[in-house]
This record gives C-alpha cells, sequence and structure tokens, in this order.
C-alpha cells in the first residue's frame, strides 16, 4: 500500500490555478453547509442558556439579544418554589432511571445469556415472544396498559414506570446481549464448568466481565430513553409528587406559558443530567446508540 | 457440547421467571385486555355493556381516526425524505476531503436526538411563536413583516411545521448511523474510483449509495416505526389541533380514552393503531424486499446469461482451434 502510494500521484495531474480556486471555493461552501447544520443543531441550547439569565421583560424587548445584565433570578424561583415540583421531578426520574436501567441489565444479562446458551424446550419460543415484543407498536399500548394498571392498583405508585420501562426496552436489551455472548467461545464456560464452578458462578464471575462492554451500550441507550420517556408516564402517573421530569416541565410551561426566560431555565435545569453526560461521554454515547439501532 | 455447563432446569426457571413474566404481564397482558375491552361500550365506569363490533363499526367510518392515520402516513414520508435524505447528503459533504472538524459535526448534530422530545416540542413552540417567536422575529428583521403569522394556528401549514421539529431532532441520529456505514467501505475501492476519472457524485451514487444500502434500509424502518408512534411533540405543539388538523392515531386514542373517557373505543382505536402499525411496517418491509431482490436476480440473470454466452463462445472456439489442429 505504502510503496504504491507515490505512483498513484504521480498519476494524477497537479490541479491548475483556476482548479484550485473552484476547489477552495466548494471548500468554503462545503464547511458552510456543515457548519451550519451543526450550529442549528447546538444553537437552541445556547440561546436558552443566555437567555435563562434575562427577566421576562428584557426578554420580550429583545428575544435574540445577549443579555446586558446577566441573573440568576429565574432559577433561584423555580428552586425555591415547592408548588412547580421540578427538583422533586428530577429525583423521581433519575429514581426511575436507575432503577430502570439496573433491572434492565440484570434481565437483560440473564435472560439473553441464556437464550444464546441454553437448550431446553421453551428456548425458541422464548426467542419468539421477545422478538415479537420488538415488533408489537408500544404506543397501541397506551391505553390498555392504563386499564390494566389502575385494574390491578399499579398505577400511580413510585415503582409504576418501572414495568413499562423495563418490559419495553427488555427485547432490544437482551438480543444485543444474546449476539454479544453467541460471539464469545463456549470453552471458556467448559472450562470453568471442568473446575467446579456452579452455573451461577460462572455467570457472575465469568460471563459477567465479558459482557461488559456490550452491558455499556445497553446502559447508554436505556439511561437516554427513561429519562426523557413521556408518554407512558402521562397516563400511568396522575400524582404532581411522582411526576417525571417531562411530566413536570409540561404541567410547568401550561402555567407560564407566557414566561419564557422561566420556562427556559425549567427546561435547561431538567437536561441538564443529560447534557453533561452526552458532552462528557459524547464518543460512547454515539457509538452505543449507533450499535443499539443498527443491531436492533 | 453443552451438557458440561447445562445447569438444573430449576436453575434456569428460577432465573427466566421474574423477567418473562414481568414481560408478559406487561406487553401481552395489556394488549389481550385491548381486544377484550374494545368489543364494549364501557366509560370507565363499574357499568360495561357488550355491543360486539359496534366500535369497530364506528371505528372504520370514522373520518378523524384516517385522518390521524394519514398524517402518520404524512410523516413517515416526510421524515424518511427529510431524515434520512439530509442525513445522507452531510454523510457525503462530511466524507469529502474538504471538509474540517468532522468530530463537531458529529458531536452537535447528534445533541438533539438525546434531549426529550417534550424539550423538542417547546423549544419549536418559542419559534413559532407569533409575539417573541424566533420565526417571526427573523422575518421582521428581514422586512417581510406581512409574512408573519400564527404559525400553528394555521391549518394548511401545521402538518408540515410539527414535522420540522421531527426531521431536525434526528437528522444527526441517522447521519452518524450513516457515518459509520460509509466508514466501514474499503477506501481502496473509493480510490481505484477515482483513478478512473469518476468525479464526487458518480462515487456518491454508484459506490456509496450500493454498499450503505443495508444501513439505509435499517435507517428507513426506524423512520417508518419512530413516526407511526409520533406522540410527544404533537401533543405538547398543537394538542393535535387547530381542530383535528395535525392529529395522530396515538394522541387521538388518548384524547377519546382520556378527555372523552370512552375507554371501550380507546380500546378499539388501539387495536386499530397496532393493526394498522403493523400492516405498515411489515408491508413496507415486504415491499423493500421485493423492490431489492427484483433488482438483484434481474442483475444476477443478466449476470448470468451473459457468463453463458462466453462460455459457449469459447468452447466453439476451443472446438474450432482443435479443429483445426488436427
Amino acid at each position: 500500500m505504502a510503496k504504491e502510494q507515490p505512483k498513484i500521484q504521480a498519476v494524477k495531474r497537479p490541479d491548475t490555478a483556476s482548479q484550485k480556486v473552484g476547489k477552495g471555493l466548494l471548500g468554503i461552501v462545503v464547511n458552510f453547509i456543515l457548519m451550519a447544520f451543526s450550529l442549528s443543531c447546538i444553537f437552541p441550547l445556547v440561546w436558552m442558556l443566555y437567555s435563562s439569565l434575562k427577566v421576562k421583560r428584557v426578554f420580550n424587548a429583545d428575544i435574540i439579544g445577549l443579555p446586558k445584565n446577566p441573573t440568576i433570578e429565574n432559577y433561584v424561583k423555580i428552586l425555591s418554589n415547592k408548588d412547580y415540583h421540578l427538583g422533586a421531578s428530577m429525583w423521581n426520574s433519575a429514581r426511575t432511571t436507575i432503577l430502570s436501567v439496573a433491572l434492565i441489565l440484570l434481565f437483560a444479562f440473564i435472560v439473553g445469556y441464556i437464550l444464546a446458551r441454553i437448550p431446553f424446550k421453551l428456548n425458541r419460543p422464548l426467542y419468539v415472544m421477545f422478538l415479537m415484543g420488538m415488533l408489537i407498536p408500544i404506543h397501541s399500548l397506551l391505553v390498555p396498559i392504563y386499564i390494566i394498571f389502575s385494574r390491578t392498583g399499579l398505577s400511580n405508585q413510585w415503582f409504576t414506570l418501572l414495568f413499562p420501562y423495563v418490559a419495553f426496552n427488555l427485547p432490544i436489551s437482551l438480543f444485543l446481549v444474546e449476539g454479544y455472548v453467541k460471539g464469545v467461545p463456549t470453552a471458556i464456560e467448559e472450562a470453568a464448568a471442568i473446575d467446579g464452578s456452579s452455573f451461577t458462578r460462572t455467570l457472575i464471575t465469568i460471563i459477567l466481565p465479558i459482557c461488559k462492554p456490550i452491558l455499556i451500550t445497553v446502559a447508554i441507550i436505556n439511561v437516554f430513553g427513561c429519562w426523557n420517556e413521556f408518554s407512558f408516564a402521562l397516563v400511568l402517573i396522575k400524582s404532581s409528587a411522582l411526576q417525571t421530569v417531562p411530566l413536570a416541565l409540561k404541567q410547568f410551561t401550561g402555567q407560564f406559558n407566557a414566561d419564557y426566560p422561566k420556562i427556559m431555565a425549567a427546561m435547561l435545569l431538567t437536561m441538564s443530567p443529560i447534557v453533561v453526560l452526552y458532552f462528557s461521554f459524547s464518543k460512547y454515547i454515539i457509538k452505543g446508540m449507533v450499535a443499539g439501532a443498527v443491531k436492533g | 457440547m453443552l451438557n458440561a455447563i447445562r445447569p438444573k432446569k430449576r436453575t434456569v426457571i428460577a432465573y427466566l421467571a421474574i423477567p418473562v413474566l414481568l414481560y408478559i404481564f406487561t406487553v401481552f397482558v395489556p394488549l389481550l385486555a385491548a381486544l377484550y375491552y374494545s368489543f364494549f361500550n364501557w366509560k370507565g365506569g363499574p357499568k360495561k355493556e357488550f355491543n360486539g363490533l359496534e366500535n369497530y363499526m364506528a371505528l372504520l367510518s370514522d373520518s378523524t381516526f384516517w385522518a390521524s392515520f394519514s398524517h402518520n402516513i404524512y410523516l413517515v414520508v416526510i421524515c424518511i425524505l427529510g431524515q434520512i435524505g439530509i442525513a445522507f447528503i452531510l454523510v457525503l459533504l462530511i466524507n469529502s476531503k474538504l471538509s474540517r472538524a468532522k468530530a463537531i459535526h458529529r458531536t452537535f448534530g447528534f445533541f438533539p436526538s438525546t434531549i426529550s422530545a417534550v424539550c423538542i416540542g417547546f423549544i419549536w413552540m418559542m419559534i413559532y411563536d407569533y409575539n417573541k417567536g424566533l420565526l417571526n422575529w427573523f422575518l421582521d428583521t428581514i422586512g417581510q413583516h406581512e409574512k408573519t403569522q400564527v404559525w400553528l394556528n394555521n391549518p394548511d401549514l401545521v402538518m408540515f411545521l410539527v414535522s420540522i421539529p421531527l426531521i431536525w431532532q434526528y437528522i444527526g441520529y441517522y447521519m452518524v448511523i450513516l457515518l459509520s456505514a460509509v466508514g466501514s467501505i474499503d477506501t481502496e475501492i473509493l480510490e481505484s474510483a477515482e483513478i478512473d476519472g469518476a468525479n464526487e457524485i458518480q462515487k456518491a451514487r454508484f459506490i456509496t449509495l450500493p454498499l450503505v444500502k443495508n444501513t439505509l434500509l435499517v435507517c428507513i424502518t426506524l423512520c417508518i416505526a419512530g413516526n407511526m408512534k409520533a406522540f410527544d411533540n404533537i401533543l405538547v405543539m398543537t394538542k393535535g389541533g387547530p381542530g383535528y388538523s395535525s392529529m395522530v392515531m396515538a394522541l387521538y386514542g388518548y384524547k377519546v380514552s382520556f378527555e372523552q373517557s370512552n375507554l371501550g373505543y380507546g380500546a378499539c382505536i388501539s387495536v386499530g393503531i397496532f393493526v394498522l402499525s403493523l400492516a405498515v411496517i411489515g408491508g413496507s418491509q415486504l415491499l423493500m424486499n421485493y423492490i431489492m431482490n427484483d433488482k438483484y436476480d434481474r442483475e444476477e440473470a443478466k449476470l448470468q446469461k451473459r457468463i453463458e454466452k462466453e462460455r459457449v463462445k469459447k468452447m466453439k472456439e476451443r472446438a474450432r482451434l482443435e479443429g483445426g489442429k488436427r
């Protein structure tokens, strides 16, 4: 390869002056389009960031300008007033997300491993069942799940949302694990079994560390999914003390639909964990999400 | 081979019981319940009466429901074109030698897809707002004041306006998926095409596009599934209005069930959403397979014919030569 490189360049004619100018112009256009796209993606965040430092009157007078006397008044007001439930909702979301992701990881790991490795009568039927679960349009369950949960008294509890979040994200997660485990040679487990390790012990001390990369991917996909989930929370949670972030935001904006800086402050506040997480680990997060999407 | 590691039946059952039961309870029980309640006239109270297929007859002639369905299809089409089309063009631009700062485009572009649809909805509501919206501010600034309007109250425009946030949110997502597919193309192929004198557009059309075809199909499937369940953005931005002009299926089911508390009919709509979504996703899957296979088969057949011709020609040639020798 390296040896052939100069040959290729020798064959290629050097650009003439006009070609160079053309290429330079084209480069500017290409980079301009890309920059415009990137900026449009990040601009709302920046706009909200500095606009949330204005008071309503200043914002209404000039919606785009930078704040002349930045103030954190909006944030103080939001956080000091318990009626807005924003702090509580963040706690609810954090708890729901952490518990859901932990359960998803546990279940996906166990079920994925067993489906990949252990032959038993129900293996195929279970596999098909979870596969069907991936095809089922989840949003058609919005109303029926409300009926079932309110009949069984499961709705409107602190643990209510764990059910849909775990169940709906389980299929994709366990298929990711299953695919990964299939690529691991069985010799490892056989060796462990010959050395007298029990099934459970092999699972925890040997397979778990091997599966770490795929479990991280699973966790990443689901953290964002659970934190942002709105529709099922809307249907299943009625008490304002149990609201998750998207619900609280919706209520909050209903109350203050004229006070944009305040809404922006509230949105930024509730987005902050996700934003910090994303910009700290964007490389891994992007990689994980793409792997999840394509394999799913 | 696996007998050495095969655990006892009891152990397997113990491990599987909780996740499988939880899964069945949360996914399949509601599904069956929807089917059951869809045969009843039920307003959520203790009283419910069996009315057979009445709900389904009503659903079939419910123009709002079918309008919602057509809005879902509209979203699917516009998002496939907008999200994946724009994403593909951006990928080509990023991958050309002229672009700079690729990592930044990837990080920034992907960002909107990580925030919740509720936030996206509010951000765009602020952009469309009449008094303080960026869109009207922009029109004012460039001196087009007469074009400003209460954007989301315009029934003719509202579907297009609510689809823009959806498109915008996921361009980066598909861009990153396609980037990773394009990145795995062997650079030697592109280099040899370049030596043969292919320009950028030809390279994109005849090399990149066929090689990322499978990833494109994955993206299209994701896009269809994603837009059949459109709900959050639209609930936040317009609540399906003005009137029903931006109503989508899931939102309609929600409104009927919870605002008119007509749970029996709501369950029936849920079954309708289920069937229609599966039909659209399955149908598009079949269609894509058909198109792909068909094209492939045709080309394959052509190739086979040519090979056969060559072979016959060669054989004749050889026979002639051998005949000549003799």
